[in-house]
C-alpha cells in the first residue's frame, strides 16, 4: 500500500486575496503554481494571473480552469472519457505495472483507456478539466486503498462522471488575459510581468518527497507507470542542486528574489518553522517588509519595492 | 445611549451578552441564507458534540460552537444572496462560495472571538477531495475543526437525524475525510442522533477584548448592505432617538427602541423585495407586507433574552394607531417603542422617495406624514418625529 503521507502546500486563496486587495494588486505571477485551484480563485475574483510549472498535468489544468473562460464538457463528451468507446483499440497494458501494487486489475484498465480518451480530445480546456476530474478520481482509490470501509463503493465510471462533471463549475471568465506555461521559475518570472509575485517555495528535497498522488498522476498522464519526479526537475532551479546543500537551495531563493525586482510586490508564503529560512533574504532583496501570520501554518512575507 | 439595559432583576454578564450578540448575528445570517431558523444553533450544538465525542476538549468544543453559530453570517451582504442582485444562476452560486471568507473576515473583527473561529468558519465549506469552497483545500491541509463542522452541517440541514448516517457514509472520501465520516457513526451511537441541548459557552469569549454594542452596530451595517439600504439603521436610529427624548421615554425603554432600530430590517433580509417597492410607506395596502417583515423580524430575536424587548417592540411597528393595523392592537395598547419605531420607518421611506424623486409626488415627507397623525401613527409621535428631522435638516 502506498504511503499518502502529505506534503502538499496549504494555500488558500481568499486570505491571498485579501493580501493582494490590501496592497492594490491586480494581477499576479505564481511561478512554482501546483495544482493551480488557487489562480482559479483569483481569477474568479478578477484578477489576471499566470502560473507556471513543470510538471505537465499541472499545466493541464490550468489550461482548463485558468486559461479557458468558456469551454466545458457535455454530458455526451464526459461519456465519451468515462468509458471504453466501440470500435477503438486501446493499449490496455499501459498501467499493467501498478496492478496489484496500487490499483485493481479494473482500475488500470480503466486508467488506461482514460488516457487514450483524455488524449483524444478537442481542446486544451476540456483535456485540462478531464485531467482534473480524473485526478480526484486516482486520488479517491488511493485513499480507499487504506479506507475501504470508510469510504463508499463508487463504479469507476460513476465516479469519474461526477468529478468530471463537476470541473464544469470552475469555468468562468475574469475578461482579462490569464496564462499559465511549462516552464522553470526563474523563465515564469521574466517572461510576466505583473503588480504581485506570490511564491510559496518547495522545501528543500521536495522533489525526492512530493506527495505521491502528484508524481504519480504525472506518471498516468505521460503514460509512463515508472515515471519518476526527480527527472522532471534535474536541472531546475529547486532541483538537485539545490537539494545538495543548504547554501544552494538559499541562492536559489535569492534568485528568484532578485530576478522579481521589477515586480511591485512579492508574497511569499510559508509556515512559523521555516520563516528563518526565509525572511532575511527577503530582506536583503526588498525594504519594506511586513509579516503576517493567521495562524502557524500560515505566514506570508509581504515585500514592497 | 447605553444600547444595553436590564429590565430584569439580574443582570446579564458581560460575557452572556456578548454570547447573545453573536446568536442574534447567526440568526440574521440565517435568515441571509435562506436557511431554516434556528439552524445555526442546531449547528452550534451538534458541532460541540461531536467535539466532545471525538475527544477534543471542551475549549475546542466552544471553539467550534461558535464557529457554528456564526457559519452563515457571511451571507449578509453577500452578493448571490442580495435582494435585487439579479446575477446569472450560475454567476450567483460562484458569488455564495465567498459566504464562508465573508464570515471569516467579519469573525476576525470580532475580538471576543477565540482566534481560531474565524478560520474555522473560513474553512467549514472545504471538502476532503478538493471540491469544496472557497479556496478548495484538500486532505488534511483542511483543519479537523472545519471538518467537523461540515458533519455538523449535514446533521443541521438533514430533515430526518437517521438520514444523516447514510449522508455522512456517502461523503467519506469525498466531503468528508475517512475517519471524521466514520466519527459521525460513532456519534450517532452516542447520543442517539440528536444532542443534549446547551448554553452558549460564553466563558470561553474575551468579555474583556469585545464591546457587545460594537458588534450589533457591525450585524446594522451588514443587514444594511444586505438589504440595499445603506445607513438606514444609523439615520432611523438617530430619529428614534430624538423622539424618545422630545417624548421623555425612560433610558430602558430609550434603549431598548435603539436595538430595535438596529434589528428591524432582518425581517427583510430573506424577501425578495424591498418592503416599499410595491406600495407607499402610508399605503394601507402595504400593511400585510410591513407586519410581515416585522414578524420576521420578532421571530428571529424574540428568545433571545438581550434582544426580547426590541423584537416586541420590532413586532408592532406596523400597527396602526387606529387599531386596522397588523397586529390589531390601538392607542396605549402599542408600545411606544413601536409607535417610534414605525413612524421614523415611514418618515426615512418617504424621505428616500423623496431624495430620489423618483415618483411624480414632490410633497416634503414632513407634510406626508403629517397626514397620517391619528390614522397611521400616533400624533404626539408624528409631532416628535417632524421635530426630531427638522433639527437634523
Amino acid at each position: 500500500m502506498i504511503e499518502l503521507g502529505e506534503r502538499t502546500r496549504n494555500i488558500s486563496p481568499s486570505r491571498l486575496h485579501e493580501i493582494l486587495l490590501e496592497n492594490g494588486a491586480r494581477s499576479l505571477v505564481d511561478p512554482f503554481m501546483g495544482l493551480p485551484t488557487h489562480l482559479n480563485y483569483l481569477k474568479r475574483h478578477g484578477i489576471a494571473v499566470h502560473g507556471g510549472d513543470l510538471l505537465d498535468w499541472f499545466v493541464r489544468v490550468g489550461e482548463g480552469i485558468v486559461v479557458n473562460d468558456q469551454t466545458i464538457l457535455r454530458e455526451s463528451e464526459v461519456a465519451e472519457i468515462v468509458e471504453m468507446l466501440p470500435g477503438r483499440i486501446y493499449p490496455l497494458e499501459a498501467f499493467k505495472a501498478w496492478e496489484g501494487v496500487f490499483f485493481s486489475e479494473e482500475q488500470c484498465l480503466y486508467l488506461s483507456v482514460w488516457l487514450d480518451n483524455v488524449r483524444n480530445l478537442r481542446s486544451d480546456g476540456q483535456t485540462g478539466l478531464a485531467i482534473l476530474g480524473l485526478w480526484r478520481v486516482f486520488c479517491y482509490w488511493l485513499q480507499k486503498s487504506h479506507y475501504p470501509d470508510d469510504m463508499p463503493d463508487v463504479p469507476p465510471s460513476e465516479l469519474a462522471w461526477s468529478y468530471i462533471r463537476e470541473t464544469e463549475q470552475w469555468v468562468t471568465t475574469n475578461l482579462r488575459r490569464n496564462t499559465v506555461r511549462s516552464s522553470d521559475v526563474l523563465a515564469t518570472i521574466s517572461a510576466q510581468s505583473a503588480d504581485a509575485l506570490f511564491i510559496a517555495p518547495p522545501a528543500r528535497n521536495s522533489f525526492r518527497t512530493a506527495d505521491a498522488r502528484i508524481w504519480m498522476w504525472e506518471a498516468w498522464w505521460q503514460g509512463n507507470p515508472y515515471f519518476t519526479i526527480e527527472h522532471t526537475y534535474k536541472d531546475s532551479l529547486f532541483g538537485s542542486r539545490s537539494a545538495a546543500d543548504e547554501h544552494a537551495y538559499a541562492r536559489a531563493i535569492a534568485s528568484v528574489l532578485s530576478a522579481a525586482a521589477e515586480y511591485p510586490l512579492v508574497v511569499l508564503q510559508t509556515n512559523e518553522k521555516r520563516f528563518g529560512e526565509f525572511e532575511p533574504l527577503v530582506r536583503n532583496a526588498r525594504s519594506a517588509v511586513e509579516v503576517y501570520s493567521p495562524n502557524d501554518a500560515e505566514l506570508y512575507i509581504i515585500a514592497k519595492k | 445611549m447605553t444600547l444595553f439595559q436590564d429590565p430584569d432583576a439580574v443582570p446579564r454578564t458581560a460575557a452572556a451578552r456578548l454570547a447573545d450578540v453573536l446568536d442574534a448575528f447567526a440568526a440574521a445570517g440565517d435568515l441571509a441564507a435562506r436557511n431554516a431558523p434556528g439552524t445555526s444553533r442546531r449547528k452550534a450544538v451538534a458541532a460541540a458534540s461531536l467535539a466532545r465525542v471525538a475527544g477534543r476538549g471542551e475549549s475546542e468544543a466552544a471553539r467550534l460552537y461558535f464557529a457554528a453559530l456564526l457559519h452563515a453570517i457571511g451571507a449578509l451582504g453577500n452578493v448571490g444572496l442580495m435582494r435585487g442582485a439579479q446575477l446569472h444562476d450560475r454567476v450567483a452560486k460562484m458569488a455564495r462560495w465567498d459566504v464562508p471568507a465573508e464570515g471569516a473576515r467579519l469573525c476576525e473583527r470580532i475580538a471576543a472571538l477565540p482566534k481560531p473561529v474565524a478560520d474555522l468558519v473560513r474553512w467549514q465549506h472545504e471538502s476532503w477531495d478538493g471540491t469544496g469552497y472557497p479556496d478548495q483545500l484538500r486532505w488534511n491541509a483542511i483543519p479537523s475543526g472545519a471538518q467537523l463542522l461540515r458533519l455538523a452541517d449535514i446533521f443541521a440541514t438533514a430533515g430526518d437525524p437517521e438520514e444523516t448516517l447514510q449522508t455522512a457514509a456517502d461523503a467519506g472520501g469525498r466531503a468528508l475525510g475517512p475517519e471524521i465520516a466514520g466519527l459521525y457513526m460513532r456519534w450517532f451511537h452516542f447520543t442517539g442522533g440528536e444532542p443534549e441541548p446547551m448554553d452558549a459557552p460564553a466563558g470561553a469569549l474575551d468579555a474583556g477584548a469585545g464591546d457587545a454594542a460594537t458588534i450589533v452596530d457591525l450585524l446594522a451595517d451588514r443587514i444594511d448592505a444586505h438589504n440595499g439600504t445603506p445607513g438606514r439603521h444609523l439615520r432611523i436610529g438617530r430619529v428614534a432617538e430624538g423622539v424618545a427624548t422630545r417624548l421623555g421615554l425612560g433610558a430602558a425603554d430609550a434603549s431598548t427602541l435603539a436595538l430595535a432600530a438596529r434589528i428591524f430590517g432582518a425581517g427583510e433580509l430573506a424577501r425578495d423585495r424591498a418592503e416599499d417597492d410595491q406600495f407607499d410607506p402610508l399605503a394601507r395596502l402595504g400593511i400585510a407586507e410591513r407586519a410581515q417583515n416585522a414578524a420576521a423580524a420578532a421571530d428571529a430575536f424574540g428568545d433571545n433574552p438581550t434582544f426580547r424587548g426590541a423584537a416586541a417592540v420590532v413586532r408592532s411597528r406596523a400597527a396602526w394607531y387606529d387599531g386596522t393595523g397588523i397586529p390589531d392592537a390601538a392607542h396605549d395598547a402599542i408600545p411606544i417603542g413601536s409607535r417610534i419605531l414605525g413612524a421614523a420607518i415611514a418618515h426615512d421611506a418617504l424621505d428616500a422617495v423623496h431624495r430620489a424623486q423618483i415618483r411624480e409626488d414632490r410633497t416634503p415627507p414632513a407634510d406626508r406624514l403629517d397626514t397620517a397623525a391619528g390614522t397611521q401613527f400616533d400624533p404626539d409621535v408624528t409631532r416628535a418625529v417632524l421635530e426630531a428631522t427638522r433639527t437634523h435638516a
